[in-house]
């Protein structure tokens, strides 16, 4: 009979054992008809019937009926007990689903495969960790200009293709068709061999091809997402030919990317592709198409079949030095060419794409991911505890069962089942608990106003990973119990009943469990506490500037034809500017190209009478003649920007104090002159120091200078108010666009928020080990609990001789609390030297603290001491109102 | 009719159940059993408690197959045949017999 019919059987069961019955009927009838008396064949049969179990084995699937029966019998007992079950299946959830959210996310970010034509065989020359526009010589082995794109395309003999990717996303405001508002987009601008080289087909219409970028200027032709393409074109079928306005320029859309390319770096979402031959007509305008040294761009190749990472980098490194030694239009200095010499260009592999995310999240990832593995061990271990309670509970069950004859192996499996089908409940609805979380952690990281473009949806990775630690959890914590329930003294058992507990051996696995509870939660605890203190110290940084009671917007005016080098966009800041400070409530105001965690604009200075030091990169900010005002940074000496500054005037700077200690001879700075980006610049004043991109970072050498001196879009809009944040905003909004109805404002926010923003990283990480913390102390605390009835209510029968023999409640409570006392003790013994080794292991994720922070340890320390007390606290009350006389009758 | 308790069938009942399907196909349980008797001159009785789990034993081993047929009287009989494998297993256990009840025969002759 074939494993299948078996199977079917199965399910078949009845109608299995009514054949057997009709077959004997058949043989009876066949006996009478024989000549045989009829009472006497069917009492012949009597032993067949009794041989039906054998004959039923024989015909079904045993283990497959055995374990629907299991299921049946595993599901029924897990309702009898409905506390155990939802407290079980609450641990289970959140631990596996706490896994599956913050794994989804881990994958999003770091394992994922570019949705591309063998993604493996694609290499980035350097490590795509900078971007922006750099200037240098040679020193920038991640960004290069167009002209050395194509140069090396020309030359290279190992990649199949070349492709070039502008590094930064331009986040602009363009036009659809003739309307006339306009609307956001992320453009990203491109090589037209990038679709090719990466293999991405168009859904609609072509992508973009390579004789799309070989003239400057010439090809408004563009690419858009499909998200944009449903999102802003309303899906339309006929979207070919359709035109965007940008710029000046009309575009013309030749094609739709497919559903799931997103382009090439994880956590950015282009609506938008045009190839780099436009450059200047996207603003902000950039002139890069033709300039040897204006490097931006990101390059990547597609590997020749057969060559190696290892022949690839080695030719890259030659062609590196030999074309940038051919661009002859830039003198280098001698400190330009040891710099050439010396530099190295690896290749990162391009599989997973590249991603500023990456640098960010990966290890605050991975952290969280060792955190909640953590808390998956402690919910395992508490879940095997109380089965293990609840199978010694049962002793005596699987005992007389055994006497009756159950295999070992069915008993084994049935308790295995009962564990199966319990990691499998909390796997589905940890599963359905990791969707709304991922969802919800996706916009916990997300620093800006909007939600990063990641796909954290279940995929294969996800949903296997999820099965692989629900079976895992299942044989971990359902094991040991079973293995335990089923060596047990049969005679021993049945005899002792529940009767004597011999000394404290018993439940040593038990207790052994407990211990690595507490010290886990112990290493939990003292990891939130680490992260809360930073996270505090950091809030606490003084920033030099006052965070509080500043709205702060962006404005566009890039997007809607203002010119970089027009005084007509000098006219438009002051007319905002005094507009906006003339409303009632505000009391400065002022554009500024920088005001806290964005990009830069940096380089050496020069200062006369001392050599140029090129470890400095002093931080340069374009500002209005309101933004010390606005931003309440102190001047220690010298004067603010006034209205004396102007394009024509004297150029004038104001420095920091960091910069004037480092950077000038000793003596006052203040009517100096210095060499900045070209133009010499005299000091007028000195300002204290402030924070510029990060909380954490040591304030910057910083230098301000008016932007009536320096034309170019200062898109930071501060405004320094009081009262209503609401009305404010509104009001100031209303006045930006009673002085061009057309400029988009994005962003508009508190200079608060964007402080907060910049320390989202360190916020969630101390939010979620906080949370995590909280769980795994919670669940310890259950742990103790429940081991603790439970050996309570195994010697009732002890306490009750103690109690009649005369020992005081405190004593019995006392019996109960010093078990307790011993296994957190033992706990935290083993949890402290863990910490502290650990610790090492988070040190440069804090601030202002040492790992071996004693404040953690105790606070720690303290909470776990706290919930031992909690925990059995119940217990032990219940230990010292035995009744004596009551317990003795107890068996 | 003899009246030996004849547990002596346990090991061989598969190699009679056998040999007598690849006599006579398509019998079912009680004829297996009437023949095995009857063959015997009643020396040998197969019990009904033995023979059936045996049948069932065999059939999903694959060495016989059964199938239901209509007998006369409308009520249907599970009727069993060799299969290849069975003639197989048959052979086998044949030979196994004989070495067996040589050496028997021959432990009884000699001691």
């Amino acid at each position: 009979m074939s494993l299948w019919s078996r199977i079917g059987n199965v399910f078949r069961g009845d109608k299995v054992n009514r054949e057997i019955a009709e077959e004997l009927e058949s043989h009876v009838e066949e006996a009478i008809a024989a000549g045989r008396d009829p009472q006497e064949a069917r009492r012949a049969l009597g032993s067949v019937m009794r041989q039906r179990e054998t004959s039923h084995a024989i015909r079904v699937a045993g283990w497959l009926e055995g374990f629907l029966q299991d299921t049946a019998y595993g599901v029924r007992s897990m309702l009898r007990s409905k506390a155990l079950t939802a407290v079980a299946l609450l641990s289970l959830a959140l631990g596996i689903g706490a896994n599956t959210a913050i794994f989804s996310l881990l994958d999003a970010v770091l394992l994922r495969m570019l949705p591309v034509k063998e993604p493996q065989r694609l290499m980035l020359l350097g490590k795509g960790e900078d971007n922006g526009i750099s200037d240098s010589y040679a020193g920038d082995t991640d960004l290069y200009s167009y002209p050395f794109y194509r140069e090396f395309q020309k030359q290279n003999s190992v990649f199949a293709d070349t492709a070039a990717i502008v590094s930064m996303l331009n986040d602009i405001h363009g036009f659809i068709g003739n309307d006339n508002a306009s609307v956001p987009m992320n453009v990203q601008m491109i090589s037209g061999t990038y679709f090719s080289t990466l293999g991405v087909e168009a859904q609609i219409g072509r992508v973009l091809t390579d004789a799309d970028d070989n003239s400057e200027g010439d090809h408004p032709v563009a690419v858009v997402s499909n998200a944009w393409w449903k999102r802003a074109l309303g899906k339309d079928p006929a979207v070919l030919g359709r035109t965007l306005k940008i710029g000046d320029t009309i575009f013309t859309i030749v094609g739709v990317a497919p559903a799931e390319f997103f382009g090439t770096a994880v956590g950015q979402a282009p609506d938008v592709w045009v190839p780099t031959a436009m450059m200047k007509s996207i603003p902000p305008h950039w002139e890069g198409y033709k300039d040897n040294f204006a490097e931006s761009l990101y390059i990547i190749g597609r590997l020749k079949p057969g060559v190696t990472q290892e022949e690839a980098t080695a030719n890259v490194n030659v062609l590196f030095k030999q074309i940038r030694r051919g661009f002859t239009d830039r003198k280098p200095t001698q400190r330009d060419l040891t710099i050439l010499n010396n530099a190295h260009v690896p290749l990162t592999p391009m599989a997973t794409g590249v991603s500023r995310l990456r640098q960010q999240f990966s290890e605050p990832l991975k952290l969280l991911m060792g955190i909640v593995a953590l808390v998956l061990l402690i919910a395992c271990t508490n879940i095997a505890n109380l089965l293990l309670a609840r199978a010694t509970a049962r002793a005596r069950e699987l005992a007389v069962r055994q006497a009756l004859g159950a295999q070992r192996g069915r008993i084994v499996r049935q308790l295995l089942t009962e564990s199966l089908i319990l990691s499998l409940t909390g796997g589905a609805l940890g599963i359905a608990f990791a969707m709304g979380a991922s969802r919800l952690l996706l916009r916990m990281v997300s620093s800006g106003p909007e939600v990063t473009p990641l796909n954290v949806g279940l995929n294969t990775t996800v949903l296997l990973f999820t099965f692989g630690i629900t079976v895992a959890t299942a044989l971990l914590f359902g094991t040991i119990p079973a293995f335990r329930a089923t060596r047990v003294e049969l005679v021993e058992t049945l005899k002792e009943g529940r009767g004597m507990v011999k000394g404290g051996t018993k439940n040593l696995l038990a207790r052994a469990m407990v211990v690595l509870q507490v010290a886990l939660s112990l290493v939990l605890v003292v990891g939130a506490s680490l992260f809360l203190r930073s996270l505090i110290n950091l809030t606490n940084v003084d920033t030099g500037f006052n965070r509080e009671n500043v709205l702060r917007l962006n404005i566009d005016p890039s997007s809607v034809g203002y010119k970089g080098d027009e005084p007509r966009l000098t006219s438009l800041y002051q007319e905002i500017e005094a507009r906006v400070s003339a409303l009632p409530g505000v009391h400065a105001a002022s554009f500024s190209a920088f005001v806290f965690h964005e990009g830069s604009w940096n380089g050496s200075v020069s200062v006369p009478g001392m050599p140029v030091n090129y470890d400095v990169d002093v931080r340069h900010n374009v500002i209005g003649n309101g933004f010390f005002a606005t931003m309440q940074i102190q001047l220690v000496s010298g004067r603010a920007f006034g209205p004396q500054d102007t394009a024509t005037s004297q150029k004038v700077a104001i420095i920091s104090e960091r910069m004037a200690k480092t950077l000038f001879p000793p003596g006052s700075p203040v009517g100096k002159v210095y060499n900045m980006g070209g133009a010499d610049r005299l000091v007028v004043g000195i300002a204290k120091d402030v924070r510029s991109a990060d909380l954490d970072e040591q304030d910057d050498a910083v230098d301000y200078v008016p932007y009536t001196q320096r034309e170019d879009y200062e898109s930071d809009f501060s405004v320094r108010y009081s009262g209503d944040f609401h009305g404010v905003a509104d009001a100031v909004q209303k006045t930006i666009h009673s002085v061009d109805r057309s400029l988009p404002i994005t962003d508009v926010t508190t200079l608060d928020e964007v402080v907060a923003r910049s320390v989202t990283n360190q916020r969630v990480v101390a939010q979620l080990s906080i949370f995590f913390g909280g769980l795994a102390v919670f669940l310890s605390c259950i742990g103790i609990y429940g081991l603790m009835s439970y050996i309570v209510s195994q010697r009732t029968n002890e306490i009750g001789i103690r109690m009649a023999l005369g020992a005081a409640q405190s004593n019995v409570r006392w019996l109960v609390m010093r078990e307790i006392a011993v296994m957190v003790f033992f706990g935290i013994a083993i949890g402290v030297p863990v910490t502290l080794a650990g610790g090492r292991l988070v040190t440069h994720m804090l601030f202002g603290l040492q790992d071996k922070d004693p404040v953690s340890i105790a606070v720690a320390v303290g909470v776990l001491l706290l919930v031992g007390l909690v925990a059995g606290y119940f217990p032990a009350r219940r230990a010292s109102k035995v009744d004596p006389m009551v317990a003795l009758r107890y068996e | 009719m003899a009246k030996t308790k004849t547990d002596s069938l346990q090991g061989s009942l598969d190699l009679l159940v056998l040999k007598i399907l690849s006599r006579r196909p398509r019998l079912h349980g009680y004829a297996i059993m009437a023949a095995i008797a009857d063959l015997s001159e009643e020396e040998l009785r197969a019990e009904e408690g033995s023979l059936y789990p045996a049948l069932y034993r065999m059939e999903e081993a694959g060495w016989i197959r059964a199938e239901w047929i209509k007998k006369e009287n409308g009520r249907r009989a599970r009727i069993y045949e060799l299969t290849t494998a069975g003639k197989k297993q048959l052979g086998a256990e044949e030979s196994r017999w004989q070495a067996i009840s040589t050496a028997i025969n021959r432990v009884l002759r000699e001691a």
